[in-house]
């Protein structure tokens, strides 16, 4: 079991790559996010971007995924296994559209760790999130904040 | 078209209200399947013994939720051509089945883009539901400065 205490700032996963399905990105819109160039292919054409494009809370949606998958992987004894809750996230980006077909690689990076003066049992880890094309280009960005258990007194 | 809300309209201090969203039990088991499969976001039992303290909606769900009520209310009044990110979200309290949220979008920042025929607008969307405040999201989509 891995504790607050034992994280090290530096560390990095990669989580993975996900390809974007246009069935996906629509399905996802359509419950969520049902503005035209989400679900509309003609009208995404007309629009600025072009053509269909994902819900940036569907890019997001897939960060989650992929890391909680991340997580169950054999030998990865993330200290966020047990808690896995958050109280938020900080300067998310949408830099490129992201359309049908395009793969995603996620990763994640400890940058920073934060003790609670409101409790004793968690405390805060914060991450960098990154989605890159497979140009490498940065797609997708935000900084995560993880509650993570901290060593028994 | 008439009756657009364009860049000038989004004054800051301007509030739209937005909502409500049902929020069932189902969806979030169905969300969180796809996109979040941790115990305190599926299994009732198991979310009892969590930080959460009982079932409660993935953080991401929220954000998605809040994304509809925003996409229903202001996306139509406005000639809005999406969003650039998020500056800021903060899960304040669980979600949980049964509750209905709400939302309130109050334009807190707005800049024109140099050159280019729109601006973007920051609005902070505060979340309810019928108890209290649960959540916080900053969204900045841009919005069309002219028809």
């Amino acid at each position: 079991m891995i504790y607050w205490e034992d994280v090290e700032i530096g560390t990095r996963r990669e989580l993975g790559t996900y390809t974007f399905t246009e069935e996906e990105i629509v399905a996802f819109a359509k419950k969520y996010d049902p503005q035209p160039f989400h679900v509309d292919a003609d009208a995404a054409r007309r629009s600025i971007f072009g053509g269909i494009i994902a819900s940036g809370w569907h890019t997001a949606a897939v960060w989650m995924k992929l890391s909680v998958a991340d997580r169950q992987k054999p030998g990865n004894a993330s200290p966020l296994l047990r808690a896995g809750v958050s109280p938020g996230y900080e300067d998310m980006r949408w830099l490129k559209p992201v359309r049908p077909g395009m793969r995603l690689s996620y990763s994640s990076e400890v940058v920073g760790k934060a003790a609670l003066k409101s409790r004793r049992d968690v405390a805060i880890v914060l991450t960098r999130n990154e989605a890159r094309d497979d140009a490498g280009e940065l797609v997708f960005v935000f900084t995560g904040k993880g509650l993570v258990q901290r060593r028994p007194e | 078209m008439t009756g657009l809300l364009h860049f000038e309209d989004f004054t800051v201090g301007r509030i739209f209200d937005c909502g409500p969203y049902p929020v069932t039990k189902e969806e979030i088991v169905e969300f969180a399947g796809e996109f979040d499969p941790q115990p305190h976001h599926l299994d009732e039992e198991a979310a009892k013994t969590s930080l959460l303290g009982g079932l409660a909606a993935s953080g991401w769900h929220t954000c998605a939720m809040t994304m509809r009520m925003f996409a229903d209310t202001v996306v139509p009044l406005a000639a809005a051509q999406g969003g650039i990110g998020s500056p800021e979200g903060r899960w304040m309290k669980p979600v949980r089945p049964g509750d209905t949220l709400r939302a309130e979008a109050e334009v807190i920042a707005a800049r024109p883009s140099a050159g280019k025929p729109f601006g973007y607008v920051t609005f902070a969307c505060k979340v309810f539901n019928e108890r209290e405040q649960v959540a916080l999201i900053l969204m900045t989509p841009i919005i069309g400065k002219r028809p």
